[in-house]
């Protein structure tokens, strides 16, 4: 999850992979709103679907590595919902109808539906956030944000640096805890955010000298990697919209 | 430039590209002018177009996720045409032999490769001044020549000013027209060409800690007697008897750091005694921190056992562990734990052993009274690297591991180094280290191991019979 996705060229020359960034995250904030609207779990199931579907097809996305990509978040989803079916307020509602009962946890209608409408919802953003992850390289996200949406280059390619930096401190907060050990304490202790914020702040002190004495915000810039609107912008935001449309009304 | 460890260097390198005063807090007096621009006080924009700098940690300078885009990263900021920069960019990357790496990812490039990278952004605007701050550290042999090719064709080119600050005094005295040499104040000692730097100033250099290209070259052992920087008796002396049975048995260990992964460790073999010492040499990526850390009982092998003084280190209890192993990290910092040298010292050790602290300190040149209430974050590279060495020494224990442990150190801060591991020797520790270190693999160590992809290739140790007999695995990737 750490680490960037390698996108195959058929990827990246797709339908889903040629539209802006920009179109792509607006329809997946559309749906997100849009399913706000909406307590059913039928219409976030059927987005859902839909990208899954639109990102093998229109995106190109090998299924494995959208599997790869969806299976610890289903996971998560999956558990989210058991968790909020078990533990609902709505099992101790003596009024509420009661489904089933295992063990020591009553099991209500109420708390079933809110489950599942919790996991739905949760399976969409998922779903949407997967399939915009598998088509869109992290380097054409921030160009489109800066030249398209008007995103200041300081925060967006500041941003894009830091996020190379994610697997070190990954890899940094290992080493803290083996030096700990080493030293006869305890893996775990508070103190050991102390170290990664250091490293982290250090980084990131190092990359803005790097940055600044590459004449980085010294004045109007050029772009190596030209952006422009496309023919797949309109359609893919349409189409999303009325898919949105359609979910909501059926 | 050349100066022992805290003399400034850094500071004045990072002055010249118009960081200092401007990017890092403190008192700057005085003016400092690169052609007719003071460039302390000069636009950001200005001071760029001039100068070009190259840090010392390769990874923390690349912006952008793909090699190309990093190169043309300051093109851009320099508003530089698009048909220009698709010119100059493979030109630059083809120029630090890094041709045809635009599409790949800088973090997934080897350190001398996204050193080399990082040198092709800074070089890319054709900037008259380039800076490179300690740019060989982190590098291995391989990585450290490839880099100095590159400087070398660009002397020879005669169109651009290097200031280059290195401890490599073989690799960049040759290279230069001039040696600035500072001493431990910050205060220069003078500017020479290096031959005459040598003959006028050697002595001088010596005794301030700072490296001479010599030093590099002559046999290390043959000259331990006559070092100018006096650290105490040396015991340089003949291995200590060794014990019978092996204090550390790695049996067929290996280790991948994730499921599916190539495993950095792939089947290593071997025993090592109480007493003995062992240089674990090999490019970077080939395994040697990996095995350290197996044998630490940092990380679980994948397959295979480790026994450390008849214990599976990796079940020990974190308080035996301290005990029985000590660790030196490569990077010093990821080994603090505490707000300041006197805890640091201090934490999770016998108390019986604090007062044998304020000696050791002492003679790694860092006295309690002077160094106990600052922030181990707050020294210099070579201090933090000492202090971390104090850390793992005073717990005594049965087999020291140490990843790296001279990078950057100057002279005097490396001599010490090596007469402790030599003194930890007599008393019967097993003393491991990984390193880059050809001086000090041959001084400290009497058995050298060698790593390449995973596999231990070369043993020259007493056990090493039993690997020998069997055909060396070379890997085929």
């Amino acid at each position: 999850m750490l680490t960037p996705i390698d996108l195959t060229d058929a990827q990246e020359s797709s339908l889903l992979g040629r539209t802006s960034p920009i179109v792509k995250l607006g329809v997946a904030v559309a749906w997100l709103v849009g399913l706000a609207l909406t307590l059913e779990p039928g219409p976030p199931l059927l987005l859902a679907g839909l990208a899954v579907a639109a990102g093998l097809t229109l995106g190109r996305v090998p299924p494995r590595n959208l599997a790869r990509g969806l299976a610890p978040l289903v996971v998560a989803a999956a558990s989210i919902a058991v968790a909020n079916l078990l533990w609902s307020g709505a099992n101790t509602d003596p009024s509420a109808t009661e489904l089933a009962r295992i063990g020591p946890f009553r099991i209500t209608r109420e708390a079933a539906e809110a489950a599942a409408a919790l996991a739905a919802r949760v399976l969409a953003i998922v779903g949407v956030g997967a399939v915009f992850a598998q088509t869109t390289d992290p380097t054409r996200l921030v160009d489109a944000l800066v030249h398209q949406a008007r995103v200041p280059e300081r925060f967006a390619y500041g941003a894009l640096a830091a996020y190379q930096a994610v697997p070190r401190l990954a890899e940094d907060l290992a080493t803290l805890r083996q030096a700990r050990r080493i030293r006869g304490l305890r893996g775990w202790h508070p103190r050991l955010l102390v170290g990664l914020l250091v490293r982290a702040i250090r980084h990131a002190d190092q990359l803005a000298l790097a940055m600044d004495a590459r004449a980085f915000g010294s004045g109007p810039r050029s772009t190596f990697r030209p952006i422009r609107w496309g023919w797949p912008d309109p359609i893919v935001g349409v189409g999303g919209l009325v898919a949105l449309w359609l979910a909501l009304v059926l | 430039m050349v100066g022992p460890s805290g003399s400034g260097k850094s500071t004045l390198a990072r002055a010249l590209a118009g960081l200092v005063p401007r990017d890092v807090a403190g008192e700057w007096r005085g003016s400092l002018r690169v052609g007719d621009l003071d460039v302390s006080t000069a636009e950001p924009a200005e001071v760029a177009a001039r100068v070009g700098i190259l840090f010392q940690d390769p990874a923390s300078q690349l912006v952008m996720d793909r090699a190309a885009d990093d190169v043309a990263f300051g093109l851009e900021n320099r508003a530089w045409t698009l048909e220009a920069m698709r010119t100059r960019v493979p030109a630059a990357l083809g120029a630090v032999g890094l041709g045809g790496f635009g599409r790949r990812r800088g973090t997934r490039l080897s350190g001398g490769e996204q050193q080399r990278l990082a040198l092709a952004g800074v070089e890319a605007p054709g900037p008259a001044v380039l800076v490179l701050d300690e740019p060989t550290s982190n590098l291995d042999p391989a990585g450290a020549a490839a880099l100095f090719d590159r400087l070398a064709r660009l002397r020879a080119d005669r169109r651009t000013t290097i200031v280059l600050v290195e401890h490599r005094a073989d690799l960049a005295w040759p290279l230069a027209d001039l040696v600035l040499a500072l001493d431990g104040a910050g205060v220069p000692i003078a500017l020479e060409t290096p031959a005459r730097m040598v003959s006028r100033h050697g002595k001088r250099l010596a005794r301030e800690g700072i490296w001479l290209p010599d030093d590099w070259s002559a046999e290390p052992a043959a000259r331990a007697g006559q070092m100018p920087v006096s650290i105490g008796p040396v015991t340089v002396g003949p291995v200590a008897t060794p014990a019978r049975s092996h204090l550390v048995e790695v049996h067929h260990a290996r280790f991948a750091y994730f499921r599916g992964a190539e495993p950095a460790v792939r089947d290593v073999d071997l025993g090592i005694r109480a007493g003995e010492r062992v240089a674990l040499v090999g490019p970077n990526g080939s395994g040697k921190s990996t095995l350290l850390r197996l044998i630490g009982g940092l990380l679980r092998p994948t397959a295979g056992s480790i026994v450390v003084s008849g214990a599976d280190p990796r079940r020990l209890p974190a308080p035996l562990l301290s005990r029985l192993a000590g660790f030196v990290f490569q990077d010093p910092e990821l080994g603090f734990l505490a707000d300041t040298v006197a805890e640091e010292i201090g934490l999770g050790l016998d108390p019986a052993r604090v007062t044998g602290a304020a000696g050791l300190l002492e003679r790694l040149g860092m006295p309690l009274e002077q160094f106990g209430e600052r922030s181990p974050y707050r020294l210099s590279g070579g201090e933090q690297r000492r202090l971390s060495v104090a850390t793992a020494l005073l717990r005594r224990p049965r087999v020291l591991l140490l990843d790296e442990p001279t990078f950057g150190q100057d002279r005097r801060g490396w001599e010490v180094l090596a007469a402790i591991v030599g003194e930890l020797v007599e008393e019967g520790t097993a003393v491991v280290a990984a390193t880059h270190d050809e001086r000090f693999a041959t001084r400290v160590a009497r058995r050298r191991l060698e790593m390449a992809d995973g596999w231990v290739i070369a043993d020259d140790g007493p056990g090493a019979a039993a690997i020998a007999a069997e055909p060396v695995r070379v890997s085929s990737a």
